[in-house]
């Protein structure tokens, strides 16, 4: 099936799970058993949305940060410190302002100790390949960020390891500036002129993968893993406006939404907020960390196409993070605001009425809604028993650990008073550190 | 200074030789004819009290030495900064011993390292006057190390995630990333801090050149001498003389050292690197935080946006074992492996902090024994004086503060007056207090105040530029859009400063204010006791009480004044500065 799967393994995960403690005291699981191998003479792809664990995944691979669980291999060798296979590329550059732009290229030279001529040629030809002749004296702040990338590039380029990490090495570009140091990439993958046999490519941007990439690994989130492997068999080079290179992007699109909101059986088709107020224990939500007049943004643009959306074109509309999109939409559909059979985003009734509203009446029914949710009773709940009706909100975190232990209980706390002050619902004194419930007087 | 002459090859800048080097090379030729000059004093048979000319004659050769002194402390600091500052970045067990020495050994006045100094590096070379000069020149250095340190500290600690990362895979090797990386790094931060260094060691130069210890004068050739000698005097001109050397020697100073120094480190500057923190060099002037400043900057910034970092720091250390880049320096590659093992680790670090229990509990038990003998009597009176002090500090800072605050937020906010003030200030923030005194004293008694009320005065004196700087730095965040808004508004002058200029200086206002109670205490030990005019003044104070112990070599009285000392300014930081400060650093931000 995997044409390489006989092929000797450059870097692999076997297993892998990471923790990072956070604040409380709590660990926060990034990675969850994840495994991997990159081949020799591939591209492959990690995507995911912010927080899936994708750069700590690359930075494991790379020796930089030690795996909690499981095994790194580099050469079928357990990986011991920093991986002397790999480069990088890194999404701020990394350039040594201090440097020009030739000692930042020959900077990792230095360890090696080779003469004085082997230095210059080795610089001389990277600097030759991504274009950088007459800027040899240039300092990183004199250059755009393209410009500053290829010195990013070629540093990692001169080194002639066989695999080359890129981490998000266009994200920080303009999208034409993107574009071109995109195609160079794969030219340089494709000439064979370095020592480079593979990269791997951490992104969000899901064309950036489909044009690059043989192989693309969908990451999804609370802890990361992998989702889904996706095989690219497109020939290179690729041309982006071709049948087969649409077809591709719909498919990761796809398989990304799944990865991010994937359909749980509902406990009724008509799932709505009446639906939730009946008995049986319905889940604890989780809330999406975002900002309510950003999902009303995003709802006004399913209404300006008639109520019906289709998530990639929203995505593209708004200009937004296509991960991002995603959890707005994962917004709106807990309020019960919208629908998404499939890749459709499709107003409710609800939806519609909330579209049309003006201002107090969209205040009105986000209060409404959003007292609905079950996390949102509990905390109010709690928030009652309590006889001055104020929590300190650590103690609030503490239990929202409780109820979802899963959970970064710091998001959702950010989410719950963010959501709960639009919709008037609680208030929060930063001062004190205090939730309180929102009942129109209570103003310090 | 550029490591790499090879790599650049054809490279090579076009000029040659300019002013600067010209300087440069003036500044070395100096500095050699200063220590050879010095080294010859060194050389001399030892005579603890040299006879000091009041002449004009004499003058430029006691500034030289002096000069010579001061350069030789910078590079003893330097050198402690980067060693220590270095282990205290790198190492988990170093950053824990490293930080609470520094807190405590940045608030021991000179005086308390005096005696042990003298005494140690006298009996260390009897016949030569090598260990009294050592003596003085270690006692700048106490005066000037600890900001150093904790700025290299904490400048590598902020080194961005993505560059420290860039240089693990590129292999680089502990040195080639401290010469690559970290010095590069915290140039411009350490170029500034040595410039307030330098004059905090001149601060005290009165009183490590000319010092009683016991029954014995101690007087080295200097101008802090020369300047002590003519104010118990009383001997007008030469004061004046000795004030005219001092200011031109800062003022050659400014010109032939610091300045090209900042000038040169500008290319080290780093506004462009993501996740580096721009800096203006007026705000730099206001950074010779106190370690507690700097304690709580760091926390807060980690508490907020590196949460995620320092728990992977933690884990990395926690890994690779929180000893290992010492050890690494002090091995080849064969002994990194046996010492990687988390073993050997372990065994290390409790030797390390067996030893270290041992001395401290040592050193505790016998600070308590001496302790112990005072009397109850002794106690009150320690008490009374130190409540005398206490008071005296916090009116130098109030006043400090009514009349700083205005004329650092009136110069903040023009750009044209910043420009005219900055160099001026540089100088007369470098000048030594306790060089003015007599005159400050003069002009009082003239005013019918006593010295009880004089010594806060000189107090202030020291201690008021810490303030002006702070204001000054904090003027210049003042957001001009909102200055705009209000004058648009047409809001009153003084609501403009009650609602946006004050908030907007609070946070930096605290630092100045750490700084200068910090430095008033310090300060306290020249102001409250002095010879002038052959008669001496003192005023009931701690600082007075320090200065009577060290002179008479009462070693009972100047532990319990010097462990008063240091307990009440650390509790001072920790229980009132500390909370105000993360007021004013949640409430008062400006990035919102």
């Amino acid at each position: 099936m995997n044409p390489s799967a006989a092929r000797k393994p450059l870097v692999e995960l076997r297993n892998v799970s990471k923790s990072f403690r956070l604040e409380s005291g709590t660990d926060l699981r990034v990675l969850h058993s994840v495994s991997l191998t990159v081949d020799e003479d591939e591209i492959v792809a990690i995507l995911g949305p912010s927080g899936s664990g994708k750069s700590t995944c690359l930075r494991i691979m790379g020796g930089l940060v030690p795996p909690g669980e499981g095994e790194v291999f580099c050469n079928q060798k357990p990986l011991e410190g920093v991986n002397p296979g790999v480069a990088m590329v890194f999404q701020s550059f990394a350039l040594f302002p201090w440097e020009t732009v030739y000692t930042n290229i020959a900077l990792p030279l230095r360890p090696l100790g080779l003469t004085l001529s082997e230095i210059k040629a080795r610089v001389k030809k990277v600097i030759d390949l991504v274009g950088l002749e007459g800027y040899e004296e240039a300092y990183p702040r004199e250059l755009s960020g393209g410009m500053k990338q290829r010195v990013g590039v070629a540093r990692a380029l001169v080194m002639e390891r066989p695999v080359l990490f890129l981490d998000e090495p266009f994200s920080s570009l303009d999208i034409l500036t993107a574009d071109t140091l995109r195609t160079e990439m794969v030219k340089i993958f494709l000439d064979k002129k370095t020592a480079t046999r593979s990269m791997v490519l951490v992104t969000h941007n899901i064309e950036e993968t489909v044009s690059m990439a043989r192989r693309i690994l969908v990451m999804g989130t609370n802890p990361g893993h992998i989702r889904r492997e996706i095989i690219n068999d497109l020939p290179y080079p690729r041309d982006e406006s071709s049948a087969g290179f649409r077809r591709m992007v719909q498919q990761v699109y796809a398989s990304i939404t799944e990865a991010l909101m994937p359909d749980v059986p509902a406990p009724t088709e008509t799932s709505t907020a009446l639906a939730r107020a009946l008995p049986k224990e319905p889940p604890i939500e989780t809330l999406p960390n975002v900002q309510i007049v950003e999902m009303i943004g995003l709802l006004e643009a399913v209404g300006d196409h008639g109520g019906k959306a289709d998530i990639f074109e929203l995505a593209h509309e708004t200009g937004k993070e296509f991960g991002r999109t995603l959890y707005l939409v994962k917004a709106a559909e807990l309020l019960d605001l919208v629908e998404t059979p499939k890749q459709t985003v499709l107003l409710t009734d609800l939806g519609r009425h909330f579209v049309e509203g003006d201002i107090n009446i969209r205040k009105r029914m986000l209060h409404e809604l959003f007292g609905s949710l079950r996390i949102v009773q509990m905390a109010s709940n709690l928030l009652r028993k309590s006889e001055t009706l104020r929590i300190p909100i650590e103690e609030l975190k503490e239990r929202v650990g409780e109820w979802l232990p899963a959970e970064n209980p710091e998001q959702i706390i950010e989410a719950l008073v963010s959501w709960g002050r639009f919709a008037e619902y609680f208030g929060y004194n930063d001062d004190a550190k205090e939730l309180y419930l929102d009942v129109g007087q209570e103003t310090t | 200074m550029r490591i790499n002459l090879q790599m650049r090859g054809k490279f090579f800048p076009q000029r040659l030789f300019s002013l600067g080097d010209a300087l440069v090379l003036l500044v070395i030729a100096t500095a050699i004819f200063g220590v050879v000059s010095t080294s010859n004093q060194w050389r001399a048979e030892f005579h603890p009290a040299t006879e000091i000319d009041l002449s004009a004659w004499a003058l430029p050769k006691y500034t030289m030495l002096s000069a010579a002194r001061g350069l030789i402390a910078y590079l003893i600091s330097l050198s402690f900064t980067i060693c220590v500052g270095y282990i205290g970045a790198k190492s988990r067990l170093g950053e824990r011993l490293i930080l609470p020495a520094l807190d405590v050994l940045q608030t021991i006045p000179v005086l308390g390292f005096l005696p042990g100094l003298v005494l140690g590096l006298i009996s260390l070379f009897p016949n030569t006057n090598m260990g009294l000069e050592l003596a003085a020149i270690l006692m700048i250095v106490t005066s000037q190390v600890w900001n150093m340190t904790f700025s290299f500290y904490s400048s590598v600690k902020s080194i961005p995630e993505e560059m420290s990362e860039a240089a693990t895979m590129m292999g680089l090797s502990w040195y080639q990333r401290l010469l690559r990386l970290e010095l590069p790094f915290s140039a411009v931060n350490l170029a500034w801090n040595s410039l307030l260094s330098m004059a905090g060691g001149w601060f005290f130069l009165t009183v490590c050149e000319a010092f009683t210890l016991g029954d014995r004068q101690f007087r080295l050739p200097g101008i802090g001498s020369y300047m002590a000698v003519a104010i118990s005097e009383g001997n007008r001109t030469a004061m004046a003389l000795g004030v005219a050397a001092m200011t031109a020697l800062i003022i050659v100073m400014d010109f032939v050292i610091w300045r090209p120094i900042l000038a040169w480190v500008r290319r080290y500057r780093i506004e462009d690197v993501p996740g580096a923190e721009p800096i203006e060099p007026l705000v730099q002037m206001a950074i010779r935080d106190s370690r507690i400043v700097r304690f709580l900057k760091t926390s807060f910034r980690e508490r907020r946006t590196r949460k995620q970092r320092k728990v992977l720091d933690r884990e990395q250390a926690r890994g690779l074992g929180a000893f290992q880049e010492p050890l690494e320096i002090l091995s080849g590659p064969k002994a990194r492996r046996l010492y990687r093992s988390r073993w050997w680790n372990r065994i290390a670090v409790f030797l390390i902090l067996t030893v270290l229990g041992a001395f401290l509990g040592w050193g505790g038990a016998r600070l308590f024994e001496i302790l112990s003998t005072l009397s109850r009597g002794e106690w009150t009176l320690l008490l009374r004086n130190t409540v005398w002090t206490w008071i005296r500090v916090m009116l130098a800072v109030v006043l400090s503060t009514l009349w700083a605050v205005p004329v650092g937020i009136w110069i903040g906010t023009s750009p044209r007056r910043i420009r005219v003030a900055q160099p001026v200030i540089q100088v007369l923030a470098s000048f030594p207090a306790p060089m003015l005194f007599p005159v400050a004293l003069f002009v009082l008694f003239r005013l019918g105040f006593n010295f009880d009320w004089a010594s806060m005065v000189l107090m202030l004196l020291g201690v008021q530029w810490y303030v002006l700087f702070n204001a000054l730095a904090g003027a210049l965040r003042i957001p001009q859009e909102l200055d705009f808004a209000l004058r648009l508004m047409e809001v009153p002058r003084w609501e403009r400063w009650k609602t946006l200029y004050l908030p907007c200086v609070f946070p930096s206002l605290v630092t100045g204010w750490v700084m200068a109670t910090g430095g008033a205490w310090n300060a306290s030990i020249v102001a409250e006791y002095m010879v002038f005019q052959g008669r001496l003044y003192q005023t009931g104070g701690l600082g007075a009480t320090l200065t009577v112990a060290a002179a008479n070599a009462d070693f009972r009285m100047l532990a319990a004044s010097l462990t008063m000392m240091v307990g009440v300014v650390i509790a001072f930081n920790r229980f009132v500065w500390a909370p105000i400060y993360r007021e004013a650093q949640t409430r008062y931000r400006m990035d919102a």
